[in-house]
């Protein structure tokens, strides 16, 4: 391979595009030519310092309304009229054996649907409150406040324990603090900065957490929403969602880097 | 999970990629909400013959596409006409610049920022643009994005190749607007 093929297949290359037998000789090229292999180091450092950052337009608050509001009347009615019968057939069967596993069984089944419904909808709000803070679309109610001085604002205003750890690192702000509300109830919304990111804490009452139906283990639930990683954890009888693009850096906010839970890493607890 | 919960956790999951693919294939006066709503219909009706082999939101983006398509040539006379296919893209589709990609070690230097790169893939020409962000935002594979596009891979690989060379002249010159330079500066 000379250098002309090779510039002609550096796309293909760092976007792993490339069939294996071409990629080798690629590569057997880059071993021998510094001048190629300073242009595909190039390419990968441009692709790590923007291309991994570039994420979609955000859909704006009404659109995802309007959204929400056309996949909430993909209703049952319409839907089921245009099955085929042997489907209607199907699921009335279905129903029918559903019945005779029992009532209570199916309240029960009812009830984790629900409580999943609830996740959800809270991971979302979560989200979508973290992105409002960071844009300034959220305006916190105090700013520029010691964890402690954050405390005691909310102490007098919800009815649940708020404790923030004193910030663990110079890169660490406290941008600011409101009340809010997540899974229909009141939360303390904390907005923090971590180096260049953005991070978001709510903290909530044990009945608001109690209602997103999580077992105990594993201690920290972690989802993906919109490019954005949620963790979930309960302490004691308070319940937290962390949101961040950073994934488990993000707990740097509360703990430093080298703390040790029992003797374990704080990623061994916390893993995307 | 019954199926209109699996469709609204699919859509609920990548909405902030399908409201963007739709605002970039749309122009004014046409409303890209409708444009969406329209083909998240569509893509409901047909969701029995989704499959999960595809990402669920390039399956989308290929309904978006058509439908888009489809209004397009239900207003127009010419019912043939591509409203993708626009004067510019076309222009730079076939221009015989860019025989070698442009290093991006000045962009580098310069030390932009990321938002500077975004309004730089915004200003590419409609069908470069549209490569490109299927690559570089949502991550698509080659033979997926030529799945959407409904061209050869071919195709995606010389739209990709002169859109992102296009995008660096951009950032290595914010005051270009259509991207052909002397073939001195290509070369940095």
């Amino acid at each position: 391979m000379n250098c002309d093929t090779m510039k002609s297949q550096v796309f293909p290359y760092v976007d792993a595009e490339l069939p294996t037998e071409l990629r080798n000789e690629m590569e057997s090229h880059l071993v021998e030519c510094e001048t190629c292999r300073r242009v595909v180091q190039q390419e990968f450092a441009f692709r790590e310092v923007y291309i991994t950052h570039l994420r979609p337009d955000p859909a704006p608050p009404q659109l995802r309304d309007k959204v929400t509001q056309l996949l909430a009347g993909l209703g049952a009615p319409t839907a089921l009229a245009r099955r085929p019968w042997y489907k209607v057939f199907l699921y009335t069967g279905a129903a029918v054996v559903l019945l005779a596993v029992g009532v209570t069984l199916g309240l029960r089944l009812g009830a984790v649907i629900e409580r999943g419904n609830v996740l959800d909808e809270m991971a979302e709000a979560s989200v979508e409150q973290h992105q409002k803070l960071s844009r300034g679309q959220m305006p916190p109610d105090i700013t520029k406040v010691s964890p402690q001085a954050a405390e005691d604002w909310f102490r007098h205003r919800v009815d649940f324990k708020v404790s923030l750890p004193d910030l663990k690192s110079p890169n660490v702000t406290l941008v600011g603090a409101r009340m809010s509300r997540l899974a229909n109830a009141e939360v303390a919304a904390i907005d923090y900065k971590l180096d260049r990111y953005r991070v978001s804490l709510f903290i909530m009452p044990e009945e608001a957490y109690n209602q997103l139906g999580l077992s105990e283990k594993p201690r920290f639930k972690i989802l993906k929403r919109r490019g954005y990683d949620v963790i979930v954890w309960r302490h004691q009888a308070t319940g937290y969602t962390l949101v961040s693009e950073i994934g488990s850096r993000a707990c740097y906010v509360c703990h430093s880097p080298d703390e040790k839970f029992g003797g374990a890493s704080l990623e061994s607890f916390v893993r995307l | 999970m019954d199926k209109v919960s699996e469709f609204q956790a699919y859509v609920a999951g990548c909405l902030d990629s399908l409201h963007n693919y739709a605002l970039l294939l749309v122009r004014p006066p046409d409303d890209h909400e409708d444009l969406l709503q329209e083909s998240l219909l569509r893509a409901f009706r047909g969701f029995d013959s989704f499959d999960p082999e595809l990402p669920f939101k390039a399956w989308v983006f290929s309904i978006i596409r058509n439908t888009h398509i489809d209004r397009h040539r239900r207003r127009k006379a010419s019912p043939l006409e591509d409203p993708l296919n626009d004067a510019q893209s076309t222009g730079m589709l076939y221009s015989p610049l860019f025989s070698i990609p442009l290093a991006p070690e000045a962009i580098l230097l310069r030390q932009e920022t990321i938002e500077h790169v975004r309004d730089g893939i915004r200003r590419l020409p409609l069908l470069m643009r549209e490569v490109v962000e299927l690559r570089d935002i949502e991550g698509l594979s080659y033979r997926t994005i030529a799945t959407i596009i409904d061209r050869p891979i071919g195709t995606v690989m010389s739209r990709l190749y002169r859109g992102r060379n296009l995008l660096r002249t951009y950032l290595v010159d914010p005051r270009r607007e259509d991207g052909h330079a002397t073939r001195g500066r290509h070369e940095l």
